[in-house]
């Protein structure tokens, strides 16, 4: 039995019919075709799914849709601003923190939440911040670069 | 060496902008009208015959549209593996798509294709599967004795193969020896964790035709390997090349139970048909063999080798698939090649169990044979004090000398002492202690490992492809477009390549784009594994940018009423050498060729030469008979907390000779991502099985244990010894298997410098530590 609710998504809202135990990312990427979170694993264990809630670092596919009516929720597909990149997407093309790219979305959701309330963050605290981000490819030193590059007065 | 204008530097990667806003290209995004859903059901034992199954309930569940059991699939014994011909010896082929018999738990027994992936799930739990359940054996040596289970009848006591190569008089160089050591080592199974998990979409058309979209490592090699399965000829079925897929590593190296599951739900409904796997459905596809490794090494007084004899016993899992050639691999260049020794000899046996089947991961065999070597090597210095530097210049190969394996090659650009030198120079090397010098309960230490050579391509193995193929068109506004099929794992082909190309040209990096490939469209590759895209697909590129080069200097010649030799491009413009000032865009000689005969200018008509017409296009397709060994060596330190066990990795100094860098922060990043995947084996991944259930006890990331960027050390020093490969691509070579081969034997050794003791079998836990420090 589905149900109707309106999602706020990237500053647009969205009406969308789901079902009970249907997640943020099933909705996100099957009903919305907001692709940019990625399933990796479904089970709360990589992080590809991130996205931020109320500003908070969530997997999405750890949330049920109908739990997220009233939050504010941001994908990646909401970082540009006036067609300019976010300045952390911007870094992570700078510093080669990008390989193949599935985590990349998520992981930078993640350093977003972080750098929003803590905008100096020390090499550990941003390893900290990420440590509910799998990747595969990088071995995380140029994504800790990426990071270090847009936190204030590093 | 020359400074070049896109090589060597540190490009921006094209596919990277895509990425961070999204990432569209990847394979899981692939989405068909009327497309169905399946999902396969998976056998709970791990070895079982079936007697029957009944899948009417699942049939009458509204939404599902096929069902596939046994009966429906080809008769047709296959391999899935993609880099030989199906026929090749090595390759043995042991599976079907659905077979009646199952030999692993959560072998597919079958599959429901339905409208949503929900209904396909329910549907498969509910067909009924009637087993005789078989006795089973999990580990390999059990499996080879006297009474145990038998999987095939073609492998008398579950022996797939027992190759044995030797060179000179083993006895008589043991004789010759003044030390013998003798040692067993272990490693475990471990997964490539690629991000993306395996996916396809098959489509069919009305007479059969089939088109693939999957997360491949090699469009070719699926092809193959389905048409086979399938009985058809490969020319009913279209690969598309993936624009990027989320990771490797090897692990996507081979054709899944997906693909020819979905090729034929496609063809029995008319319609698309997907399948993605779970994460628990990918740590049961594919995984590092088990090796075992019996040492026994005879060392002379002076610190060369006299003898080395290894004897190799490898879990090969449920069905051969790379069983048989990471063995092979592993004993020629992971123990028989490496160093200098007159008298060896190697003997392996690849094993049927009834665990999940190998597949290839990122150094294939020599990760494995690495720890023992390497971990061997220490323990030799540490009992006969010598310094284990020292002790490896005497026993190593040099530059121009020939290679071991094949006289008809050189070594023509081989640094492995610079990077033992180097990078020794570089971490403090000469700081070294004894071992467990350090007070306290936390101790430091420090350790060392290398890939002395490396097969990155095809010397000694004949039957694998090696070829790659390349076709390049310029375009009126003065870009290119390249084909190829060689597919992009995230580890910078496409970047490398574009570098190349943009290079070999004479125009920015930006100029040169990536387009679409399928397997009808673009020349024949081999798949993108052991470190041969930057070489191979490398030249390709090259030749093929060479060609077009070739055309634009002449049609330019044409118009600038110049010899085509006295031409040089620079920066997207064709000009005289002498006189720079003469030339003209390449945009402009696009142009003039794509033009009419007749073309208008404001003077009013005027005629070209007919032999300038035409797109400006290059093709190319390469089979190099090898590729040239990288080496490498690798310093680290660890401190062990001896009261919890814990190791943690605080530095690195990686040194490769990798030839001329194409891309610095590429390279890095192989280096970099590469310790994090050896670090993962050296310490912490262990994909552990019941061993009764034959069940899957790490099947998710919560209890599979990678490491995140917190278990990471906070830097990874890369130091590239940069030379000029003279039959590489602007001088280079590849790179990325040895990243991942050499940490676990650097970890392990640094390890017993910390603590004075010595860990023979992976992952190094705290337990062992403990047990070990005889705390436990």
């Amino acid at each position: 039995m589905k149900a109707m609710i309106s999602l706020e998504i990237n500053g647009e809202v969205h009406e969308v019919a789901v079902a009970p135990h249907a997640t943020l990312l099933q909705v996100l990427r099957e009903d919305l075709a907001l692709l940019g979170a990625k399933k990796g694993c479904d089970t709360g264990g990589c992080g590809c799914c991130t996205v931020m809630m109320d500003g908070e670092a969530v997997y999405s596919c750890m949330v049920f849709a109908m739990t997220a009516p009233g939050k504010k929720i941001t994908t990646i597909e909401g970082l540009q601003q006036n067609g300019k990149l976010d300045p952390l997407q911007e870094a992570f093309i700078e510093t080669g923190a990008v390989q193949c790219g599935y985590c990349t979305c998520g992981m930078i959701l993640a350093a977003k939440s972080h750098l929003s309330s803590h905008p100096s963050p020390s090499d550990q605290e941003i390893r900290q911040a990420i440590a509910g981000n799998l990747c595969r490819c990088t071995g995380y030193q140029k994504i800790v670069d990426a990071i270090r590059l847009v936190s204030v007065g590093r | 060496m020359s400074k070049m204008s896109v090589v060597g530097h540190r490009v921006a990667r094209p596919d990277a902008y895509d990425k961070v806003t999204g990432g569209k290209g990847f394979p899981v995004n692939v989405q068909l009208p009327g497309m169905l859903h399946a999902k396969m059901l998976r056998s709970p034992y791990p070895h079982a015959r079936i007697l029957h199954i009944d899948t009417s309930r699942a049939e009458k569940l509204p939404g599902v549209k096929a069902v596939l059991t046994p009966a429906d699939v080809p008769n047709i014994k296959f391999h899935p593996v993609f880099f030989s011909p199906t026929l090749a010896a090595t390759m043995v082929r042991d599976m079907l798509i659905l077979s009646d018999t199952v030999r692993f738990a959560g072998e597919p027994v079958a599959a429901v294709a339905a409208t949503r992936a929900e209904i396909a799930e329910e549907a498969a739990e509910l067909i009924q599967v009637e087993y005789e359940r078989l006795p089973a054996v999990f580990d390999p040596e059990e499996a080879v004795g006297p009474g145990a289970p038998q999987l095939y009848e073609h492998a008398p006591n579950n022996i797939v193969m027992n190759p044995s190569f030797s060179f000179g008089d083993l006895e008589r160089g043991f004789a010759e020896a003044d030390h013998i050591f003798e040692n067993t080592y272990q490693t475990q199974r471990v997964h490539t964790c690629y991000m993306e998990p395996r996916v396809c979409v098959v489509d069919s058309d009305a007479r059969g035709n089939l088109t693939v979209w999957s997360s491949t490592q090699s469009i070719f090699g699926l092809r193959e390997k389905l048409a086979f399965a399938l009985g058809l000829p490969v020319s009913k079925v279209k690969v598309v090349r993936p624009p990027y897929i989320g990771g490797g590593f090897g692990g996507k190296l081979d054709m899944g139970f997906i693909e020819p599951i979905c090729a034929l739900l496609s063809r029995k409904t008319g319609r698309p048909v997907r399948i993605e796997h779970t994460r628990y459905e990918d740590f049961i596809t594919t995984a590092r063999n088990p090796i075992k490794m019996y040492l026994k090494t005879g060392v002379k007084k002076d610190g060369t080798f006299a003898a080395r004899h290894a004897r190799s016993v490898l879990d090969t899992g449920a069905h051969a698939t790379h069983g048989a050639v990471v063995l092979m691999v592993h004993g020629m260049y992971g123990f028989l090649l490496p160093y200098r020794c007159a008298n060896q000899k190697w003997e392996g046996q690849t094993v049927y169990t009834n665990n999940i089947i190998g597949g290839g991961f990122r150094g294939y065999g020599a990760p494995q044979a690495a720890f023992a070597v390497e971990s061997q090597i220490d323990e030799i210095c540490e009992k006969l004090n010598f310094d284990p530097i020292e002790f490896r210049l005497k026993n190593i190969h040099r530059e121009m000398e020939q290679h071991p394996f094949d006289p008809s090659f050189t070594l023509s650009t081989y640094r492995l002492q610079e990077c033992l030198e180097k990078g020794a120079e570089q971490f403090g090397w000469a700081k070294r202690r004894p071992a467990a010098a350090g007070d306290g309960t936390k101790k430091k230490g420090i350790g060392l490992a290398c890939q002395p050579l490396w097969v990155s391509g095809c010397l000694g193995f004949p039957d694998i492809y090696e070829h790659s193929g390349a076709i390049l068109k310029l375009n009126v506004d003065g870009t290119a477009d390249v084909s190829m099929a060689t597919i992009d794992l995230g580890s910078g082909q496409t970047t490398v390549l574009s570098q190349i190309a943009a290079e070999e040209l004479g125009v920015p990096m930006e100029a040169v784009r990536f387009t679409y490939a399928d397997t009808e469209t673009v020349p024949f590759d081999a798949p993108s594994h052991a470190s041969r895209v930057t070489y191979s697909a490398g030249n390709a590129v090259k030749v093929a940018a060479g060609s077009v080069k070739k055309r634009l200097l002449e049609l330019a010649g044409a118009a600038l009423k110049a010899a085509p030799d006295s031409l040089e491009i620079s920066a997207g413009r064709v000009r005289v050498k002498d006189s720079p000032d003469k030339g003209m865009t390449i945009s402009d000689v696009v142009k003039m060729a794509e033009s009419p005969y007749v073309t208008m200018v404001p003077d009013g008509m005027q005629k070209s030469n007919l032999q300038e017409k035409g797109t400006l296009v290059g093709i190319s397709s390469l089979a190099p008979s090898s590729n040239p060994s990288p080496a490498s060596a690798e310093f680290v330190e660890v401190e062990v907390d001896t009261e919890t066990g814990e190791v943690k990795v605080l530095r690195v100094v990686f040194a490769h000779d990798i030839g001329r860098v194409i891309n610095p922060a590429g390279a890095e990043g192989q280096v970099e991502g590469g310790f994090q995947q050896g670090l993962g084996f050296a310490l912490m991944e262990n994909l552990v099985f019941d061993q009764t259930s034959g069940a899957c006890l790490a099947g998710d990331f919560l209890n599979y244990k990678m490491p995140t960027a917190l278990e990471m050390p906070s830097e990874i020093k890369s130091i590239f010894i940069e030379s000029e490969e003279p039959t590489g691509p602007f001088g280079a070579k590849s790179l990325s298997e040895p990243c991942l081969i050499v940490p676990a034997p650097a970890i392990a050794n640094a390890i017993y410098n910390a603590i004075g003791v010595r860990i023979r079998e992976l992952p190094i836990t705290p337990e062992k530590i403990l047990a070990a420090l005889g705390k436990l």
